[in-house]
């Protein structure tokens, strides 16, 4: 495989420059915005499509490995980027998901679109920068850009709470950046270099006070990134604070991308082993799962739709990482595929409801009555991924959770597999509670379903857009659903990565 | 739970805190066992390698050319970010300035501050200074300006538009830079070959210089209109 892969490089700058283009488009109309915004995150997304389709005999034989050097290639400072099939996996995902949050916002966004497209490309620009970094410093630099980036988008709608989310928001953002600079300056003190794969190779150099150290910073920094129990108070403020498409980002796409550094940190850079080693492992998984349970148990009590939404994001993502670190081959399957499946129901989720409270008063339960009967198309759909997100057997949420539930068993831990098994049981209790308000009153006015779909006709008519996105995730979730082998390759090749972090050591290393 | 016992509590906890955080960073090794290799690197080949005389403009401009772009995008983000927050109708009217014999001596000096700016862009690579620090100090004089002047005496002048035009500018002139090292040399941001000459004159170092007009645009005019979207008010905040 050649040295220099361009399009590693292209999938970071192309958003940068549409950004800058955006800022100039004052004088635009709508309609070529728009354009524009849909066509620069086309072509990336067609660029990942081309890397996993060019080299699909590469990333089947799992030797799938691209690589890109910035500046001079013999200094020991050199900047790398790196492709393997993890991050291919990753960036697949998450460049499909933006994808269509950018088809639904352009539909969405009504007021001052050339700053929210900028912001949106910066913020799509420093997620592909970091899930494809193999440099901790620029891995830094983009996790803190992704915080400074999305905090102007949370208090988008310029009301108190968003003012206040976005101020909390950007404080712990903020402050898990600093425990992340302190252990990346402490690895630089002791190692002398910042490349991953170089800090892999010598960790265990270090000495063990010193590891503790590092290792619990890190743990620090990404702790309160995800949103895990003792620090999570910030996740459902500002999730529920913005704009749909924004939720849609921040819950569904931008806290995958957290658990895709905490593998990439964990299982490449700093092997597993210390974790167990240093007795961490047990207890970040512990408090993983008394996050999971907690997260499900607050969004009983949430009344505010969004705020519920954001709740059950904490459990899901408590259970998920609780799975990641059992450290099995079964574990990580559970692990990838429910992070696929959480990507497309949770982004689903937030945009369904973004369209069905643009008719409300508020956001509040009482406020949602009889909003199954004016909008039935859109709330079935949302009910077909309540149900996912639940378990139900024909979606994709069922096959993740019985992998996360089987992974549990096997490895004989009941309490991990209590808290997947009463997550779903109380999530049931407060999805059920919504759907039976939206129910409430009947009126007289709304469309039958039969109506709504003759009226679909114009499937991308710009009027329909907005649905016809949900409508997407919602095929996606059934498909997906009854046809999960598919991901079954792609998803053994990344885990083939977390159990052989060598290969990537060794190849960045050597070129 | 009485006052007393609240404070006792609290200074318990940050002192166990103080004392946790001292044991562990006393580990930290001194700097005797510091790893010099990357910066004797530096300074035997740096100069060869980029034709940049101060060094750390070379390790910013050309090195890690690619963090310096990530940097100066926050840069742009923030700027865009607090437009989008703070941008208000309203500019305050009540300032008049200060007095006559300020606004005239700011307004002999001002062309040498300009002067001193410019001077720092663009001998970013041949002495301390670059486009960060040079943009910085074109900003001081709009901020000077609104100071002395008159908030409103600015703003007439450099609209908000004439502003982000220039700040976009200087972004897209370090892209078009990055892009055209793909070209030309096959690598994002390589030091551009056909630029270099003789070590020590102006234009010399590649496309180092250039980058630093780029960046010290960019920040001039970035933090400018960070400067303008604070003082703004709205119609109900009072005079």
């Amino acid at each position: 495989m050649s040295l220099m892969n361009i399009e590693l490089i292209l999938l970071t700058v192309l958003p940068v420059l549409i950004a800058v283009f955006m800022c100039f488009s004052t004088n635009f109309n709508r309609h070529s915005r728009n354009f524009i915004a849909v066509m620069g995150v086309g072509i990336e997304l067609a660029l990942v499509i081309s890397l996993f389709v060019l080299n699909f005999e590469a990333v089947k034989n799992s030797n799938f490995f691209l690589q890109y050097t910035l500046g001079y290639t013999d200094t020991p400072f050199v900047i790398n980027l790196a492709m393997d099939n993890l991050s291919l996996f990753f960036s697949l995902i998450v460049t499909s998901a933006i994808f269509l949050i950018v088809i639904f916002s352009t539909q969405y966004i009504t007021a001052k679109e050339n700053i929210y497209f900028a912001l949106f490309f910066l913020v799509l620009a420093s997620i592909q920068g970091s899930i494809l970094t193999a440099d901790l410093f620029t891995l830094y630099l983009f996790i803190e850009a992704i915080t400074i980036f999305t905090t102007p988008l949370i208090s988008f709608e310029k009301t108190e709470e968003t003012t206040r989310a976005a101020m909390q928001y950007l404080f712990y953002g903020i402050t898990g950046g600093v425990f992340f600079f302190i252990s990346m300056i402490l690895i630089y003190f002791n190692l002398g270099t910042l490349k991953m794969a170089a800090v892999a190779e010598s960790f265990a150099l270090i000495s063990t006070p010193m590891q503790l150290t590092i290792i619990i910073f890190f743990l620090l920094a990404l702790i309160i990134k995800l949103g895990i129990f003792p620090i999570h108070f910030w996740l459902p403020r500002a999730h529920s604070a913005c704009p749909a498409p924004i939720s849609a980002l921040l819950s569904g796409v931008l806290l995958k991308v957290y658990l895709y550094i905490f593998m990439r940190l964990f299982w490449t850079m700093i092997a597993f082993d210390f974790l167990v080693e240093l007795h961490l492992s047990d207890f970040v998984l512990n408090l993983a799962l008394v996050s999971s349970l907690i997260g499900h148990v607050f969004a009983l009590q949430a009344d505010d739709l969004k705020k519920m939404l954001a709740y059950s994001s904490i459990g899901h993502i408590g259970m998920i990482l609780a799975v990641l670190l059992l450290n099995t081959e079964a574990a990580f399957y559970g692990g990838l595929l429910h992070i696929t499946a959480h990507l497309m129901m949770k982004s689903g989720l937030f945009l369904s409801s973004g369209y069905l409270l643009q008719t409300t008063l508020s956001h509040n339960i009482n406020d949602l009555r009889g909003i199954g009967h004016t909008n039935r198309l859109v709330f079935a759909a949302f009910i077909i991924i309540c149900l996912g997100t639940i378990g139900m057997p024909p979606l994709i949420g069922f096959v993740s959770k019985w992998y996360v539930l089987l992974a549990f068993l096997k490895a004989r831990h009941f309490f991990g597999a209590f808290v997947a098994a009463a997550g779903s049981i109380i999530a049931l209790i407060y999805y059920l509670r919504y759907i039976s308000h939206a129910y409430e009153t009947v009126k007289e006015d709304g469309k039958s379903i039969k109506e709504e779909l003759l009226s679909l006709k114009g499937f991308f008519s710009s009027t329909n857009k907005m649905k016809s996105v949900i409508y997407i995730f919602t095929i996606l979730i059934i498909i997906f659903g009854l046809g999960f082998k598919i991901l079954e390759m792609p998803i053994n090749t990344a885990i083939f990565e977390l159990l052989n972090p060598e290969k990537y050591i060794e190849l960045v290393l050597g070129g | 739970m009485n006052k007393l016992v609240k404070k006792t509590l609290i200074t318990a906890v940050l002192a166990a805190a103080a004392f946790a955080l001292y044991y562990n960073f006393s580990l930290l090794p001194g700097y005797q066992d510091l790893e010099k290799g990357i910066s004797d690197y530096i300074i035997t080949y740096g100069l060869h390698d980029t034709g940049s005389l101060n060094l750390i403009t070379a390790v910013l401009y050309d090195y890690r050319a690619f963090d310096s772009l990530g940097e100066s995008t926050v840069i742009f983000g923030a700027v865009s970010g607090i437009v989008l927050i703070l941008s208000r109708k309203m500019l305050p009217v009540s300032s008049k300035g200060l007095s006559f014999i300020v606004k005239r001596t700011l307004g002999i000096m001002t062309p040498f501050i300009a002067l001193f700016g410019f001077y720092v862009i663009t001998h970013g690579h041949l002495s301390p200074g670059g486009g960060f620090q040079g943009g910085v100090i074109l900003a001081a004089i709009s901020i000077i300006f609104s100071i002395v002047y008159g908030s409103a005496f600015d703003y007439r002048r450099y609209s908000p538009q004439t502003k982000t035009v220039l700040e976009t500018g200087g972004a897209l002139t370090f892209l078009v830079i990055g892009l055209a090292g793909i070209v030309m040399e096959g690598a994002f941001l390589k030091n551009l070959g056909f630029l270099t000459a003789e070590r020590g004159t102006l234009i010399s170092a590649g496309s180092i210089p250039y980058i630093n007009i780029g960046v010290g645009f960019k920040v001039g005019a970035g933090l400018a209109i960070i400067f303008y979207s604070m003082i703004q008010k709205t119609f109900e905040e009072d005079f």
